[in-house]
């Protein structure tokens, strides 16, 4: 499965959180500029599998390899799988008060850019490319003085989460749940985003519960999530199989594995 | 009894003017009062040995200072230099409805009525306030008359050379429905003995913006009070901003003395070496349907101390009040020390209340999102501890003022982290 130009390489992986083992033998494989859903009910994993890739405390790895373009990410700081070129857009983001969104934003791009060996962007360069951001994801400039995220509508949030990967540029985003308390309107703008940031290499995991999301951000391929594993990938059509079917017959399924066994 | 209280006592008791049957009064008061020491609750953990050494005393105050000019703020300028008026300094002309005028200048019915609202609104427990009633040489009354606006701020200066020591006193009243920014700020350069006490009285429907800045560092012990009354449907904003010294120490009281009456509070501190600011908030709601909203917030860093007591008292009229504190400490070191003892007092049966205090790590939640952008985790670290603070100074609403102590609380950061 592993293959020299893949962007993102998972074998195996075994993950845990406090003692509780969660991602249990997953493997995938993404090429550049490649769009992958992972679809599942809620508990499968879906939204430790993002975690887990981003390095966050009290998520272990029990077993298994993930390469990013040929780097092992699971030997990195969170930070540094950032500037290797992972994104995250987070379920729920925090909200951190007293941080203006701007300040945040300028120390993620500039340690991104100090990262790359490139010269530091002025204040000024940079302020004028978050206004151009935040005209592309339609959020008032006024946002950019504000705390990061704090008191933003759960619509602004998300799309705040989208301004910060058109500026940080990253090699591949994981949307975990980006659909998740958003209305139509706001899904659109989201989706309109990500398919604007859509390149031959950028790739994309979308974490998502719904097929709803699917119908504006396009995939290439879809997986079903189900215990910790992959049990089912197939092209967008399979998203609209799961929509009819819901994910009841997973439950099924490993009870057939074991009378097979 | 200190030796140094006892010569401030002597030195009172040559003193001779308008004052003189209120500070008779302080002296009674003073002559039973104790020395605190490590058992006299009120001043626990703040010893005062940097009190009894200290070397200041009464110099000149014909020296060269100025207050700093801050940009975008225009202030009707109040300056004492060394402990004294300086009326050279100070802004002489002044908008209408706003009397400034040191008390020995009133004509004698104002005057009556300045002797009379002198410590009304100040506890009597406060040591240093009565030290201050005994040595404060005259009052600086500043009065708004009723319904009147005052767009510019007052600023009070209180400058201090090398070795100085001043026992500063100013009454503020705003008449109904006034309105008035008030600054209190403090500035010294080392050695110095500062005690500086303002009384607010708020009549109905007024408003109070108010800051204090504390700023001084190092060798100087600087104690002070402000303490507010509220009347009916009245409403108080306060900032206060203090860096620590060898001793610094500061009471607010706030009295909901009227109903309907909102208070809010926002403290921040930042400390850092040995130094050691002390922090004693009261809010006494007397009547019902008051609000009050405080927040306190402090970094100590290395081995410095903070000190946060923070009274609510609801008396058994006070129905209906809605009280809420919040003390959170951030500890930089494993010798940075903090002390604070939040306390809620309710004889009132249908009130909401809340009260914490929290001595925390940072927001490890929000230290994993900015480090998956990329952020390293010391750089995270720095930012959340500033933006900690940063959320009250976003606070307060003069952003003159806010952009002025920004920067300064950054550079003090800057430097508490190198440690």
């Amino acid at each position: 499965m592993s293959n020299t130009n893949s962007l993102l390489t998972i074998k195996d992986l075994y993950a845990s959180v406090e003692d509780k083992q969660i991602i249990k033998g997953l493997n995938l494989d993404i090429k550049p500029g490649e769009v992958h859903a992972i679809m599942g009910p809620n508990g499968a994993g879906k939204s430790t599998l993002g975690y887990v890739l981003s390095g966050r405390d009290g998520y272990s790895v029990d077993g298994g390899s993930v390469a990013l373009a040929g780097q092992d990410l699971l030997e990195m700081e969170t930070e540094d799988r950032a500037r290797a070129g992972l994104f995250l857009a987070f379920q729920y983001p925090v909200e951190i008060p007293g941080v203006s969104n701007l300040e945040f934003l300028k120390a993620s791009v500039d340690a991104q850019r100090e990262a790359r060996g490139e010269e530091a962007i002025t204040s000024a360069e940079f302020l004028k490319e978050a206004k151009i951001a935040c005209k592309q994801v339609d959020l008032p400039v006024s946002f950019l003085k504000r705390g990061v995220n704090e008191g933003f509508s759960g619509g602004e949030k998300k799309r705040n989460e989208l301004m910060q990967m058109l500026l940080l540029k990253p090699k591949l985003c994981i949307l975990d749940e980006t659909d998740s308390g958003l209305d139509i309107d706001a899904l659109q703008v989201v989706a309109e985003g990500v398919n604007s940031q859509r390149s031959a290499d950028r790739s994309f995991i979308v974490v998502t519960h719904y097929q709803r999301l699917l119908d504006y951000i396009k995939p290439d391929f879809v997986h079903v999530l189900s215990d910790g594993k992959i049990v089912k990938s197939g092209d967008a059509s399979l998203a609209h199989e799961l929509e009819a079917q819901g994910y009841a017959w997973l439950q099924k399924a490993p009870a057939e594995d074991e009378l097979e066994g | 009894m200190s030796e140094w209280l006892e010569s401030a006592i002597t030195r009172a008791q040559n003193l001779d003017d308008w004052l003189a049957p209120k500070r008779a009064h302080a002296l009674e008061l003073l002559a039973q009062t104790k020395w605190p020491t490590r058992k006299t609750e009120a001043w626990r953990y703040t010893p005062l040995r940097p009190v009894e050494r200290t070397q200041a005393g009464v110099v000149s105050h014909d020296v060269d200072l100025s207050p700093e000019a801050i940009t975008g703020l225009t202030a009707i300028e109040l300056v004492f230099v060394n402990g004294k008026f300086d009326a050279a300094q100070s802004t002489k002309e002044l908008p209408a409805g706003l009397l400034v005028s040191l008390g020995r200048n009133l004509d004698a019915t104002q005057q009556a009525a300045a002797l009379n609202a002198f410590s009304a609104i100040k506890p009597e427990r406060h040591l240093f306030g009565l030290v201050n009633d005994a040595l404060a040489e005259d009052v600086m009354i500043v009065s708004v008359a009723q319904g009147v606006e005052i767009a510019q701020p007052i600023r009070i200066s209180s400058l201090l050379s090398q070795g100085a020591e001043s026992h500063t006193r100013v009454q503020v009243s705003l008449a109904d429905g006034a309105r008035l920014t008030v600054i209190e700020d403090i500035q010294s350069q080392g050695d110095t003995l500062s005690t500086a006490f303002v009384e607010y009285d708020i009549a109905a429907n007024a408003y109070l913006e108010h800051y204090r800045f504390a700023l001084q560092t190092g060798s100087n012990v600087a104690i002070g009070g402000s303490h507010f009354n509220l009347s009916d449907k009245s409403k108080m904003h306060s900032s206060i901003v203090g860096f620590g010294s060898d001793l610094s120490r500061l009471d607010t009281d706030i009295i909901h003395g009227g109903e309907f009456a909102d208070a809010k509070l926002n403290a921040i501190y930042l400390l850092d070496g040995k130094e050691l600011f002390d922090l004693h908030a009261t809010v006494e709601h007397a009547m019902p349907n008051g609000t009050t909203e405080e927040n306190v917030r402090c970094i100590v860093a290395d081995r410095a101390r903070a000190v946060f007591n923070g009274r609510i008292h609801i008396h058994r009229d006070a129905q209906k009040t809605l009280a809420a504190l919040n003390n959170r400490n951030l500890l930089m070191s494993d010798k940075a020390e903090i002390n604070t003892k939040p306390e809620l007092e309710i004889y009132a049966d249908d009130v909401r209340c809340a009260h914490g205090a929290t001595v925390a790590e940072i927001d490890k939640q929000a230290l994993y999102y900015l480090q998956t952008r990329g952020v390293s985790r010391s750089k995270a670290q720095v930012m959340l501890n500033f933006g900690f603070i940063n959320e009250l100074i976003d606070l307060m609403p003069n952003a003159a003022l806010a952009e002025w102590v920004r920067p300064i609380i950054r550079e003090r950061f800057a430097q508490m982290e190198v440690k």
